[in-house]
């Protein structure tokens, strides 16, 4: 609902802005005559006449002063003008151009809760001719939603000059809605319940619920009873597919901040502790970079994720480096040492990290592009959750492309399969592991960037993922990338499938315990690697 | 058990006279036939991702027999140890020890309780402790740990140690940690934790790899007198010590029993000279 | 006795012996010094730092226990904590018993908490804790029982190595998110707190300090004998075995799943009598503990102080916690970063820890004038778990 009210409002805007290039119409002076009636309309009827009157008259024109007077900002001058007062700008109610100054004190024109109705029936009603049709469309959609039996009329006419298939089709939902309750003939409202259920959203739900209960036939209860239903049923596969799309985003989230670990561990054998330093590390670098734009180039900001990227791969794949060469190279062979190791790592980044920028959460914005949502039915989308499954699958591309078509993936999989044998082929393992383990930590990093734009940046950013990160890989297994995209997707989903039955905290221990589980099938996660070599 | 035992050898006799043509079906052994074998594995396949490790397999070993299989790598012949100890599940066939019991139903420690013991390929002792207590870790007996926690030193299960250290030419390094001795002497510490197992059946896989020829001789000696009162199977590849040992030879091919017999026998078999022995 | 002789069985070696006598001497001085020290004098122990030391003697337990399962049996557990936090919250919820009507709301069946929460009547879970026994039972079964449930599936399934470490870590954090929250009836985020006496003895009281103090000491001592008896077995050498070659045991007929489900049950239990212990002493019990940095951390005191020595994780404990408390006084910024230092260095240049390089630096000296059989050292106990199977 609140969405739908948003996008009401939106349009609203929309139109004050468009009314002044389409404003030239011949009857303006009309409409303002009908306007300046309202400086002397000093009771409510008063009131209630002069705003019928501009709904008869039928212009969109008439809007602004009616979404002024409805706003409280329509004032009437002591010299008997009547302008809208917004902000400190003073401006004529018709044409929206500066009006000239007044003289002495602004007199409100008074409304109430019922006028204030009326006002936003009319100004549906005269949308419903507007030039553009999203305006039309919204009109429809208000007038289905208040089913006012008044606004037949206009929507009868409107309805046979639209063109427009999709705007036709709301207004004969609209129809459907005033016929449903203002008609007595069982016909036509078993036809209006049946393009009231065809529609199927929240707002069709409503309109047949509340007639469902206080229908006066029975055959006609019955079958908005079973719209209801219907709708119902329909609804609950958008909240499938919402809570699917959910799972998808976190899913790939998990995805990326895990793919990284499921490298490292699967060609290495070691569990890199520090990983979610990693992402941490990745994130700050997109604080760093959209401060220095901002400081020094404004204009930039829109670019400043993908600025950002490479950035993070190479701040976070160099100190992936230094800590291959300079730790972990020492522990080969003793995977546990290299887990509190690297968890002494993640220690000090952590610390360095909240010494530098500081303890608390650190502000990165989203571009334009990354913000704001949009819906597909009844799921909402926001673009940032998109572009994140969207970057997760360009990520999963690469490595894939990077795994089976260069010489550094063909290496990196020998020697994840048989690390001996491989070296024994000359293969330099050691030159692949400290590639390997910089382009898993690099990987960390891109994740960080793109987890700033859905979550607070600040020192304990690492933390919150390495778990879920540990629990994708052990469930998909080391080895193949295929096992992290699923593991991290089926978590994903399963984890906001659970969340609405068991609560988020809830859901998240069934998944540990699931987890645990699960590895008393397949101790080697979805994805094993077979052979020997592993054993 | 002794009668069956010298049974068992009499009616075993009959096999290398038929092994002239291996892949004859009526060779196969019918379950009648199980009675009294210490070891019968029948039509037994084993697969990994499409590969037949194991094909068809049929082999059966008398009570007290000593034999030694030979093949070429990856011929399956410790994939055949794998599937004798539980390690490795058939894909289909039978697998029975002591004519009834159904290996294929039990895991690796059911089994070695049972009396299998198994010397790996590659060998496995436990490094970081003494030679003596790798032995005491193995010898026969108590296998729950509660029990181990009261286990006290004694006269009795000394003395085992210290003939099986003598059998095995390792008294002297009694004290010393496993890890220190030399790759012979560690085929030898574990075949003496075979000896503290006292198994029925001994599946010894090379024993001799990496062994000079005294030591070779030596080993080959060992397992003499070991089968004197043990069943055993022995996997090698060195001929010499093959005919040192003096038993039936079976040699496999493919996860499939190529031929069988003395070791003259199969080795002037045809198949045997063009897939394993050479020219 | 058979137990007895089990238990005697843990005094072959001296520095054993000599570890217990330190320790009861520990516990009988600190107390004396307390108590029987004029404020004045220079040998006087200051009230705060009875519960302090006391603190740092169960993190010494608790790192006893981890080194029994890591150091003999491979087993890097990090959720060690869970079990620490699980023992203490037994403990913890029979104090809350103890406060009766002495709280805020003065409510005589409900603690404080629950009343907070609108709650009518206690939850079944908590009946029996106005026992002491009852407690102490619990102390040792909620561990115990979670860890032989946990370690049974785990060993089965053949979980070992690094996976076998993350899912202890996935399980402790479960237990962290699942004691956080209200609804579960043991105080949520505040955890339990307020205590006021234990059987009726004022906990503020410095007898009481000293008794809880003493019976720490006591207990770390009967943990280390127990452990010493444990190691030093028969059962001991299998334990060491199915470290360093679990199938092979396989093979001899053991069952390595059943073997290490005991010593991880036992190594458990002792971290949660730790936990009971260290709960009346710092006072307060909160789902923090269950924290999976905690866990990690005693696995630092346990490799620092040099793991499959048993007493050289005691050492690690009380050394790294007498840090900690240092840098968080002086320089408490600083602290992590000296952590984290430890933890590399730790792993990189002593991977026996302070132990086994005393024990190096001994048998080199002693090594000297008898020839080759001392100066082969024990081979370090490399990646037993990770690399087998
Ligand atoms: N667990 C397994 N996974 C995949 N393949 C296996 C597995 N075990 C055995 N194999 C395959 O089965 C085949 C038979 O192997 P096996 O080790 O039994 O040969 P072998 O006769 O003992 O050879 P060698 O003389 O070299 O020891 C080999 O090709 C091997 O790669
Ligand atoms: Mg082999």
């Amino acid at each position: 609902m609140p969405l739908l009210r948003r996008l009401v409002l939106l349009t609203f805007a929309a139109l004050a802005l468009a009314f002044p290039a389409t404003g030239a119409r011949a009857d303006a002076a009309e409409i303002s005559a009908i306007v300046d009636r309202f400086a002397t309309a000093s009771k409510f009827p008063q009131v209630e006449a002069v705003i019928e009157a501009l709904g008869a008259a039928g212009d969109p024109l008439a809007v602004p002063a009616l979404r002024a007077l409805e706003a409280g900002e329509l004032q009437v001058a002591p010299d008997g003008r009547v302008v809208i007062e917004r902000g400190d700008a003073l401006l004529d109610p018709v044409t929206l151009e500066a009006a000239a100054p007044v003289e002495g004190r602004l007199k409100k024109v008074r409304t109430k809760n019922s006028i204030r109705r009326m006002i936003g029936d009319v100004i549906s009603g005269l949308t419903l001719r507007a030039p553009e049709p999203a305006i039309r469309m919204t009109a429809a959609e208000t007038i289905f939603a208040s089913a006012d039996a008044a606004q037949l009329d206009a929507l009868e006419a409107a309805l046979a000059e639209e063109t427009d298939a999709g705007v036709k089709s709301r207004m004969e939902e609209a129809r459907a809605a005033i016929l449903l309750t203002a008609s007595d003939d069982p016909a036509v409202q078993m036809a209006a319940i049946d393009i009231i259920a065809d529609r199927g959203d929240q707002q069709a739900l409503a309109v047949l619920a509340t007639y469902a209960n206080q229908a006066s036939n029975a055959d006609v209860q019955a079958a908005a009873r079973e719209g209801v239903a219907e709708i119902e049923s329909t609804l609950a596969m958008w909240q499938a597919g919402q809570n699917i799309w959910y799972g998808v985003s976190l899913g790939s989230v998990l995805f990326l901040a895990a793919i990284g670990l499921a490298i490292t561990f699967g060609v290495m054998g070691v569990i890199n502790m520090a990983h979610g330093e990693m992402v941490m590390l990745g994130a700050y670098t997109t604080f760093v970079v959209q401060e220095t734009i901002r400081n020094s180039f404004p204009g930039a900001f829109e670019f400043s994720l993908l600025i950002a990227l490479p950035l993070a791969f190479l701040v976070s794949g160099l100190v992936g480096l230094v800590m291959e060469r300079g730790i972990i190279r020492h522990l080969y062979g003793r995977p546990l040492e290299t887990l509190l190791a690297t968890w002494g790592v993640s220690l000090i980044l952590q610390q360095a990290v909240r010494t530098i920028f500081g303890p608390n959460n650190r502000e990165v914005g989203n571009p334009d592009w990354m913000s704001g949502a949009f819906m597909i039915g009844e799921m909402s989308v926001t673009w940032s959750r998109l572009w994140i499954v969207v970057f997760a699958l360009c990520v999963f591309g690469a490595l894939l492309f990077a795994m089976n078509r260069t010489p550094l993936g063909l290496q990196m999989r020998a020697v994840t399969q048989n690390r001996r044998m491989a070296s024994a082929m000359g293969i330099r393992t050691p030159w692949v592991d400290a590639l390997t383990f910089a382009l898993g930590s690099g990987i960390a990093g891109i994740a960080g960037v793109a987890l700033s734009q859905i979550d607070n940046v600040s020192p304990n950013l690492g933390r919150t993922y390495i778990i879920d990160s540990f629990m994708v890989v052990v469930f998909g297994g080391v080895g193949n990338l295929w096992g992290t995209l699923v593991g991290g997707l089926t978590l994903g989903v399963v984890n906001k499938f659970l969340e609405p039955y068991a609560g988020a905290v809830l859901g998240k221990i069934l998944i540990l315990v699931f987890i645990i589980l699960f590895i008393q099938r397949r101790p080697r996660g979805l994805f094993a690697l077979k052979g020997r070599a592993v054993e | 058990m002794t009668d069956t035992q010298s049974q068992s050898q009499s009616q075993s006799q009959p096999v290398p006279a038929a092994a002239k043509a291996p892949i004859n079906p009526a060779l196969a052994p019918t379950p009648s036939a199980r009675k009294d074998t210490l070891l019968y594995l029948d039509g037994v396949s084993r697969s990994f991702d499409g590969f037949k490790a194991i094909n068809e397999l049929s082999f059966v070993l008398a009570m007290g027999e000593m034999r030694a299989i030979i093949g070429p790598n990856g011929a399956g012949k410790t994939t055949m140890m794998d599937i004798i100890t539980g390690k490795t599940r058939p894909d289909k066939g039978d697998v029975f020890f002591m004519g009834d019991i159904d290996l294929t139903k039990h895991d690796e420690p059911t089994i070695a309780q049972m009396g299998i013991g198994r010397k790996f390929q590659k060998p496995t002792v436990f490094e970081t402790q003494t030679v003596a207590d790798n032995l005491l870790l193995s010898l026969k007996g108590e296998r729950r740990g509660i029990p181990a926690l009261f286990y006290r030193d004694n006269r009795k299960d000394r003395r085992t140690i210290d003939g099986i250290l003598d059998k095995i030419r390792l008294g002297h390094r009694r004290d010393e940690l496993a890890a220190y001795l030399s790759h012979g002497q560690k085929q030898w510490l574990e075949i003496g934790m075979l000896l503290a197992q006292d198994p029925k059946l001994l599946l010894v896989d090379e024993p001799v790899a990496g062994m000079t020829d005294a030591e070779t001789e030596e080993t080959a000696r060992l397992l003499r007198e070991i089968a004197v009162d043990h069943s055993v199977v022995v996997v090698e590849h060195d001929m010499g010590f093959v005919r040192d040992l003096g038993v039936k030879v079976t040699c496999l091919h493919e996860g499939h029993v190529l031929s069988e017999g003395s070791l003259d026998h199969v080795s002037s078999d045809p198949q045997v000279v063009e897939v394993y022995l050479g020219r | 006795m058979l137990f007895t002789r089990f238990l005697a069985g843990g005094l072959k070696s001296p520095v054993i012996i000599g570890a217990l006598v330190v320790i009861l001497a520990i516990g009988v001085i600190v107390p004396v010094l307390n108590l029987a020290v004029a404020p004045g004098s220079a040998f006087h122990i200051p009230d705060h730092m009875v519960p302090l030391f006391g603190k740092y003697l169960c993190y010494a337990m608790a790192a006893l226990a981890l080194d029994l399962v890591w150091g003999y049996c491979g087993i890097l557990s990090l959720g060690h904590g869970a079990f620490f936090a699980l023992g203490g919250y037994a403990m913890g919820m029979h104090l809350m018993r103890e406060i009766g009507d002495r709280g805020v709301y003065g409510n005589a069946v409900l603690p404080d908490f629950m009343v907070f929460l609108n709650w009518k009547e206690l939850p079944w879970f908590w009946h029996g804790f106005d026992s002491f026994v009852f407690a102490c039972i619990m102390v040792a079964a909620a561990p115990g029982i979670l860890a032989f449930v946990f370690g049974w599936f785990a060993f089965r399934s053949r979980v070992t190595g690094v996976y076998l470490s993350i899912i202890t870590q996935a399980m402790t954090y479960a237990l962290l998110l699942a004691f956080f929250r209200n609804d579960m009836g043991f105080g949520g985020n505040n955890g339990l707190t307020d205590f006021k006496d234990v059987l009726g003895f004022d906990l503020q009281s410095g007898r009481v300090r000293s008794t809880l103090f003493f019976l720490t000491a006591f207990f770390l001592a009967l943990n280390l004998l127990i452990a010493a008896a444990i190691v030093g077995s028969k059962y001991g050498k299998i334990l060491r075995a199915v470290r360093d070659a679990e199938p092979r045991t396989r093979f001899l007929g053991y069952r390595p799943d059943k073997i290490k489900l005991f010593a991880w049950t036992v190594s458990a239990i002792m971290a949660g009598v730790a936990g009971a212990l260290y709960v009346p002493q710092v006072g307060i019990i909160n789902p923090g503990e269950f924290a999976p940095a905690n866990s990690i951390e005693m696995v630092v005191w346990t490799a620092v102080g040099g793991r499959g020595t048993l007493v050289g994780p005691i050492g690690g404990a009380i050394l790294v916690n007498a840090a900690k408390s240092w840098f968080t006084g002086v320089l408490p910024e600083y602290w992590l970063f000296a952590l984290g230092a430890l933890f590399i260095f730790t792993t990189l240049y002593l991977p026996d820890g302070v132990a086994g390089l005393i024990r190096k630096m001994v048998g080199k000296a002693r090594s000297k004038p008898r020839g080759k059989d001392e100066e082969t050292e024990a081979p370090a106990a490399d990646a037993p778990a990770g690399a087998a199977e």
